[in-house]
């Protein structure tokens, strides 16, 4: 429906992140009522891009994370992580690992730890590094995001916004191929959401991950991603791609001009019916 | 602030000053994308200000109220000493925005730099709250405008995550204005604690503490011995317990000068450590098995909660039956109750990590070990010494029980003995000794768990609790 675009090119830098996935199907069967979360899902999701995956509340996008980061089965289907399986048929689950890093969406850095601890902690876990090298490269990536002085502080103590970042430091310090983002900002205002994605999008110039993003916010998915999957409600299925034609490096800048908004127009349009279907099967937010 | 009276205020602007403004507001950064009606609106919310040279026009830490948009002139803007920001000095110029404190969360309206005028300048004030209101009209453009505003905040601050700090959604930190760089090195857990005590002493609560002592007192001792109230007629009034315990020589035989009470405390304070030593070193890992593992739960939660609820006082003959001897049953029983209450509230502690916990451990690569050492362990900590406070508790109150039934020596065996000897002050003294000493074991183990969950201590500080 749009013509390929300039930044499809930019994708791609990287060799290693592309995820496929291929008619995955997710039935949740409690109480023996069978209910359908994915419907035989496929979508590719080229290394280096940023995917923002756009749908109703409840609509199972949560799940299809779930699934690639190995936290939950799938019913049958396939997921590939650069042509290697994840999960299928023979093998349900994939196996959570450091190449596919989580943001949560309340934030899950360890509140005992300290920031530094924290973001030390996968390769100290992994046995990678020793504790002291670690901390030093922990410090100096810490230092490269603008969070110098709060290495020594609990995540408690921090703005939650700081949080994120610290967050998402932790998860580039493993070097993954993917980073898998559930609605991270959902809880902030919008003006420490502004900033957040700036913030997000000069990370990913620097480090080019693949990007999985969940989001509601139809303003932050067309401001950060190459493109954006707008799924079905519930059962979930991709219903329609659209690529965003504007070209990275973006800024906030981008907003006010018209491309941004035509753009908007055309996927409030899309999301809306599905919204207003989710709306009518009474799917419960969340 | 105080400044602003002295500078000279101009009447209301008229329509045609709007305009001008409304042509000022155009050629500044988070205003020139917003449509001329919005442009008016605003326009109508400002008020023109001029400053004479040197003049101060806020200063760091003052109330922030309004954005300011330089007209003409200079004015020098010196942020307060942040380590983040790129650079500390800037000098404004016509169509300049400063003063964006204004626009922040109600809490954090609060200046974060200086602005001095360098020359006689013309601005125009405009006030945050109103300036927001007019915004809300048309959130697409408030929404653009608030952006662009991060946007400044953020190159002031070179990096955005000191914006991010100052506007972000939840610091309640009420009395340390926002992004004031907190102190480096920790606080350590003693000067901690000597900085609440000393900040206790300060606040009215001693008082109140002692009102409430001297009333319980007042009451114990007007029932008894003055109004010689129906109930309260038998019982040992205060004067009584007090000369007792205070006497050189007691008439019954116990006070602060006779050994055997002492060692009456030792006997007691040594079956209780213990019985609570032995109830947490077997009971906190029996918890944090039974929240970690799923099968182990099912094997042993349903023994565990049928043992639970039979008294300590049920258990006596049996306890009687399996330790010889006059110590041990006593030792036993005081563990039994403690042990329960430990362990149930261990297993609840490790239930109430949040899942995303342990899948961000999964994530980063962490074997099961490892998450049970690094997670779960640490995230039960809260619940095991909330357990442990009840589990003390719990094992004072089994105490005097098992000694009140088989046992020589301890407060409760005192306590006990001296109703069947008629020995009456002396259970008045034995019952506060009992409580003061409760009290204190219960605080040493706030203290051990303060010291222990530092990170808790300081997130609950900064929650104002």
């Amino acid at each position: 429906m749009l013509a390929p675009t300039p930044t499809a090119s930019a994708r791609g830098a990287r060799t290693q992140g592309a995820i496929c996935i291929k008619d995955v199907v997710k039935v949740y069967d409690p109480d023996r009522a069978a209910i359908m979360a994915v419907d035989h899902c496929t979508l590719d999701i080229a290394a280096g891009e940023i995917c923002m995956i756009v749908g109703p509340s409840g609509c199972g996008k949560t799940t299809l994370l779930n699934a690639i980061a190995g936290f939950h089965s799938i019913t049958s289907g396939e997921i590939y992580l650069d042509g290697e399986l994840l999960c299928g048929p023979d093998k349900p689950m994939a196996n959570p690992g450091p190449d596919r890093i989580v943001v949560f969406q309340n934030g899950a850095l360890f509140p005992w730890k300290t920031n530094l601890e924290n973001v030390a902690f996968g390769v100290v876990m992994q046995g990678k590094m020793r504790k002291k090298e670690a901390y030093e490269k922990a410090r100096a990536m810490m230092a490269d995001a603008g969070l110098s002085g709060t290495e020594h502080n609990y995540p408690g103590e921090v703005s939650s916004g700081l949080r994120r970042r610290v967050e998402i430091v932790r998860a580039l310090m493993n070097d993954p191929k993917v980073l898998l983002f559930d609605e991270p900002y959902r809880a902030l205002d919008s003006l420490t959401k502004s900033v957040m994605h700036e913030a997000l999008l000069e990370i990913y110039y620097k480090n080019n991950v693949t990007i999985f993003f969940i989001t509601h916010d139809l303003e932050e998915a067309i401001f950060l991603g190459h493109r954006l999957v707008i799924m079905t409600s519930r059962p979930c299925r991709p219903k329609q791609i659209l690529d965003v034609d504007i070209p990275h490096p973006r800024d906030y800048s981008v907003l006010t001009t018209p491309r941004f908004r035509e753009l908007m127009d055309q996927t409030i349009e899309a999301v809306h019916e599905e919204a207003r279907k989710s709306f009518e099967a009474g799917e419960r937010e969340g | 602030m105080f400044r602003e009276h002295a500078a000279s205020m101009q009447s209301r602007p008229s329509s045609e000053a709007e305009q001008l403004i409304v042509r000022l507001l155009k050629r500044t950064m988070p205003f020139q994308v917003i449509s001329e009606g919005m442009l008016q609106s605003v326009a109508a919310v400002s008020r023109p200000f001029s400053y004479r040279a040197g003049e101060v026009i806020y200063r760091a830490g003052d109330k922030a109220d309004d954005v300011y948009v330089v007209v003409s002139g200079a004015v020098d803007h010196l942020l307060s000493d942040t380590p983040t920001t790129v650079e500390r000095n800037r000098v404004m110029h016509s169509g300049d925005v400063f003063g964006w404190a204004a626009v922040l969360g109600q809490d954090k309206r609060v200046r974060l730099a200086t602005a001095t005028c360098v020359e006689t300048a013309e601005v125009i004030r405009i006030n945050g709250a109103a300036l927001i209101e007019r915004l809300n009209d048309d959130p697409a453009t408030a929404k653009v405008v608030m952006s662009r505003f991060a946007t400044m905040i953020t190159r002031e601050f070179g990096a955005p995550a000191a914006a991010a700090q100052i506007v972000a959604p939840n610091r309640t930190v009420s009395d340390a204005p926002a992004a004031v760089p907190r102190p480096r090195g920790h606080a350590t857990g003693l000067a901690l604690t000597l900085y609440r005590i000393s900040r206790w002493l300060r606040s009215p609560k001693p008082f109140l503490m002692l009102l409430g002592f001297a009333l319980f007192l007042g009451f114990w001792y007007l029932s008894v011995q003055v109004w010689k109230l129906p109930r309260f007629r038998e019982m040992p009034g205060l004067t009584t317990v007090f000369h007792e315990w205070f006497s050189k020589n007691p008439t019954y035989g116990l006070s602060f000068y006779t050994p055997e009470y002492y060692q009456d405390i030792w006997v007691s304070v040594r079956r209780v450590g213990i019985a609570f030593f032995l109830a947490t070193a077997l009971g906190v890992p029996l918890g944090l098995f039974l929240g970690w593992s799923r099968t182990f739960r099912e094997y042993v939660f349903p023994v565990f909660e049928m043992l639970r609820p039979i008294p300590v006082l049920a258990w006596v003959p049996l306890a009687i039956l399996m330790f010889s001897g006059s110590e041990t049953p006593v030792i036993f029983l005081t563990f039994l109750a403690s042990f329960f209450a430990t362990a149930l509230n261990t297993m609840l502690g490790v239930e109430s990590i949040d899942e995303s916990y342990t899948r961000a451990a999964d994530c980063l690569g962490a074997s099961k070990m490892q998450v049970f050492r690094h997670v779960i362990v640490p995230g039960a900590m809260p619940y095991i010494f909330t357990g442990l406070q009840i589990s003390v508790g719990v094992a004072w109150f089994s105490l005097v029980a098992a000694e009140m039934v088989s046992g020589q020596f301890g407060l409760g065996y005192v306590i006990n003995t001296s109703y069947t000897m008629v020995r009456y002050p002396t259970i008045g003294i034995g019952m506060i000794t009992l409580g003061a000493v409760g009290y204190v074991t219960s605080a040493l183990v706030r203290i051990v768990g303060d010291s222990m969950m530092q990170w808790r201590v300081r997130e609950l500080a900064l929650g104002g609790r």
